[in-house]
């Protein structure tokens, strides 16, 4: 029955991003423009001493799009629950005979698949515009697999901070703060090259450790230290943030 | 001069929806217009053009002697106008809101706070004149919208479905303002989907259906068209339905029974019609258990013409 | 003449409503180019050891940036408004207003220039905090036109879109031109270091010299040579934009 229950909501999520293209647009296009323009204007920063070797900026810079369009996307999975909580659907789903847990796990579910399409648009990109992905049709499934448990602890995250903020300007509120997580990690920049504080953040920050799982393989053949790092980091979030927002359910639906 | 005049005015839309369809109607200085249709019908789009809002695709309007299609600085200078939605801002008070308003229709610096201040004690907003709009109920902000509209002291006022949504109170302080202002001159063209307004406060209706206006005068005028009022009565079970058939018979037209009432009376003089018919049965030891005046409504008119019924005909009497 | 001119003031006090009566929400708007200007000199601080830079310090050569991205933001937040007041009919109590179309627009526009000067002022403070050298009082006054001038621009662009779609939900088409104006520049670079192909469009962007307006009085000192094309850039997209702008103020509701 949850099964069920969940796929039938992680199949309209989908098509709800579907049919909304408007809501599409922000999720790839700003990190989209984002990296042009870091590729464009840093792209000599690859002769610093201290930078890894790359084929190209481009290269080096893939994985962080992608984590961007990641976040925003778990961010835009919150504002589409906080919505659902403010129309009123939610407390219809509530009323329904499914698990509890199913009100929120299908959209979670859908953005695992989501993620997927994200990270495949910035590997096509990257190859259109000359990057590489050294590490071959491994490397690419490597990619594919740590951006879907990015994407899907993203999404428990998003999904979280609706269930507790009740209202959809709160959580279009932290995304602001989305930037600032990802800047201090080591997702634009190496981390040896960062400035102090950010230097010492990234070396906690699971957004570094994720950035770079998948930025491995693109740039090199794979090395699993990294890679498994990444996949950690991500399953990490994962299991965090699905657990923290199955109590932030719990919590709204006894308060309710 | 006509305070407002339509001939063939039209809007179809881009997407080929013609939502009006040839409106003529005329509207006196000083008159009071009800224009009355069901959801749908093109009123609101109506007004739009009337107000400048929209330009017609098809005839002309003019609004106060002037084009709205080509003079519409010189329209909005001379009307005023409350739309459906009292389009206000909650972050403002009603005074600022009052000022705002008084700036942006020209009002000379000096006579702006004069004005507003005027124009919030006629409709009672005195007290809550310093409070944000946001926290006013409904009617409140009706209210507010409707002296906003008449800062500028406009020739015509158009009000767009002025009483929609409100409680009974505030609905008949709204009908005294309309009453008021025509009092002082204002030529009023009034939407409602609410027939009893209409009946009550208009001098001419127009009816307006599939955006074309299917019928228009007087609302008394109209309603004679469809028929006159009938009492329906009701007798005590054991009755004499002949001996009171014929008791009543001189007191109007006898018309078949129905299945609810024994008699079904059309009589001449409306609710003056109902004593001596009283009496009579009284008299002829007929007791009367229940009596009803039932007179023809717009809706009736509505149906009539069109062949369905108003939507605002359920609409609570105040 | 004073109709119009009480007209805008009266509709500039009321957009400034929305910064000064809703606690907090002003404050992304004023915190972001902030936010951005820390964290991108935090992770690419070490650029400006590139040979070729033209700044001592990542920060000082990227202040400009968020100045303009504040005052982007600003503009495209007056457009995002408009297009509320539309949704909501507020907008049609002014388009009855027997006030030209465009002195209204003027009315909605100036409150851009206005509040582009709070997430401006933050910026610099904080700059100024960590060290970053300002611009002498020519530079700084300069720097503010160009600022609100770059509002200005941006809220033109925002009431286009606003008055052609009619709903908040074209947001992000508002913002994205902005944040791709401001950009697609010499922000991260000095040209000599840019790939070609941006390169190319930093010299066509107008915005470029707009923001190396800004630039010089915080690496060095301003001169002509800087300033006129920086001016000239505003106002030649002032003129465009704003009749633009006027234009589809006049067309709405045909």
């Amino acid at each position: 029955m949850m099964f069920v229950a969940t796929l039938a909501l992680a199949r309209r999520a989908l098509r709800g991003l579907l049919r909304r293209p408007q809501f599409v647009a922000p999720l790839v296009l700003f990190p989209t423009v984002f990296l042009a323009v870091n590729v464009g204007g840093l792209s000599r920063t690859t002769d610093l001493p201290g930078f890894p070797h790359v084929n190209g900026f481009l290269d080096f810079q893939l994985s962080a799009g992608i984590t961007q369009s990641l976040l925003l996307g778990g961010v835009s999975a919150g504002i589409a629950v906080a919505l659902e909580i403010e129309m009123g659907f939610f407390d219809r789903l509530a009323a329904a005979p499914i698990p509890r847990v199913s009100m929120i796990m299908g959209r979670i579910a859908a953005a695992a698949v989501i993620a997927i399409f994200q990270a495949l648009y910035f590997i096509v990109l990257g190859l259109v515009f000359g990057a590489q992905i050294e590490g071959g049709v491994l490397g690419l499934l490597i990619v594919l697999l740590i951006a879907s448990l990015a994407g899907t602890g993203f999404a428990a995250m998003g999904v979280m901070l609706a269930l507790l903020a009740k209202n959809a300007s709160t959580v279009q509120g932290i995304f602001p703060l989305v930037f600032v997580i990802l800047f201090v990690s080591s997702a634009f920049f190496p981390r040896a090259l960062l400035e102090e504080p950010a230097r010492t953040i990234a070396r906690f920050n699971p957004l570094s450790y994720i950035s770079d799982g998948m930025r491995d393989p693109i740039i090199s053949s794979v090395s699993w230290g990294p890679v498994l790092e990444g996949i950690a980091a991500a399953l990490g979030l994962v299991i965090v943030f699905v657990g923290l927002s199955v109590v932030a359910l719990r919590g709204r639906l006894r308060d309710a | 001069m006509a305070a407002i005049a339509a001939r063939a005015l039209e809007r179809r839309y881009k997407s080929g929806l013609q939502a009006v369809a040839g409106i003529d109607l005329t509207v006196e200085p000083g008159e009071v217009y009800g224009f009355l249709g069901p959801n749908g019908a093109g009123k609101t789009t109506t007004v739009r053009m009337l107000v400048t809002l929209l330009r017609p695709t098809g005839g002309e309007a003019t609004v106060a002697g002037y084009d709205v299609a080509t003079q519409p600085g010189e329209v909005r200078k001379r009307i005023g106008v409350a739309l459906q939605e009292a389009a206000l801002d909650p972050l403002m008070t009603g005074v600022e809101l009052m000022e705002l308003q008084a700036t942006l229709h020209g009002i000379p610096k000096g006579d702006v706070v004069a004005r507003s201040s005027d124009l919030i004690e006629r409709v009672g907003l005195v007290e809550a004149r310093d409070r944000r709009v946001g926290t006013y109920s409904g009617g409140m902000k009706r209210r507010l919208d409707l002296a906003m509209a008449l800062i500028h002291r406009p020739e015509v006022l158009f009000l767009d479905e002025p009483t929609t949504g409100l409680d009974p109170v505030s609905r008949l302080t709204l009908w005294e303002e309309v009453r008021r202002l025509r009092d002082e001159g204002t030529t009023v063209f009034l939407t409602t989907q609410y027939l009893e307004e209409a009946d009550v406060l208009a001098d001419r209706v127009g009816i307006i259906s599939g955006g074309r206006i299917v019928v228009e005068g007087t609302p008394a005028a109209l309603k004679a068209q469809v028929g006159r009022p009938h009492l329906d009565i009701t007798l005590t079970p054991d009755a004499d339905v002949d001996r009171a058939r014929s008791v009543v018979s001189p007191h109007g037209e006898l018309q078949p029974p129905t299945e609810d009432v024994h008699l079904r009376l059309t009589v001449d003089h409306g609710s003056a019609s109902i004593a001596p018919v009283v009496r009579a049965l009284d008299e002829a030891g007929l007791t009367v258990a229940g009596m009803q005046l039932v007179e023809p409504t717009l809706d009736d008119v509505f149906v009539q013409q069109t062949g369905s019924h108003l939507e605002g005909a359920g609409a609570p009497a105040a | 003449m004073r109709d119009s001119w009480l007209t805008i003031r009266a509709l500039t006090a009321r957009a400034m409503n929305e910064v000064l009566r809703v606690p907090g929400g002003a404050i992304p708007g004023i915190l972001a180019p902030t936010i951005f200007m820390l964290g991108l000199s935090s992770v690419f601080g070490e650029a400006a050891r590139l040979p070729g830079f033209t700044a001592e310090d990542f920060r000082t050569y990227i202040v400009p940036v968020g100045l303009l991205q504040g005052a982007a933001f600003a503009g495209a937040a007056t457009g995002v408004n408009m297009a509320r007041d539309i949704e909501r009919g507020w907008f049609d109590r002014l388009l009855l207003a027997p006030q030209p179309r465009g002195v209204v627009l003027a009315g909605l526009v100036s409150s851009a220039a206005f509040r582009s000067l709070l997430p401006g002022t933050f910026l610099v403070i904080v700059a100024l905090i960590l060290g970053v050298h300002l611009p002498s009082l020519l530079g700084i006054l300069l720097t503010i036109v160009l600022i609100m001038g770059l509002a200005a621009v941006m809220a033109c662009w925002g009431s286009v879109v606003a008055l052609r779609f009619r709903t908040q939900q074209a947001a992000p088409l508002i913002q994205i031109l902005g944040f791709v104006a401001v950009l697609f520049t010499t922000a991260y670079a000095p040209f000599a270091l840019l790939t070609p192909w941006l390169r190319a469009i930093a010299h066509v962007n107008p915005v470029t010299y707009v923001l190396e307006g800004i630039r010089q009085g915080f690496v060095g000192d301003v001169t002509w040579a800087d300033t006129w094309p920086a001016l000239l850039a505003v106002a030649g997209l002032l003129v465009l934009l704003g009749a633009w702008a006027v234009r589809s103020m006049r067309r709405f509701g045909t």
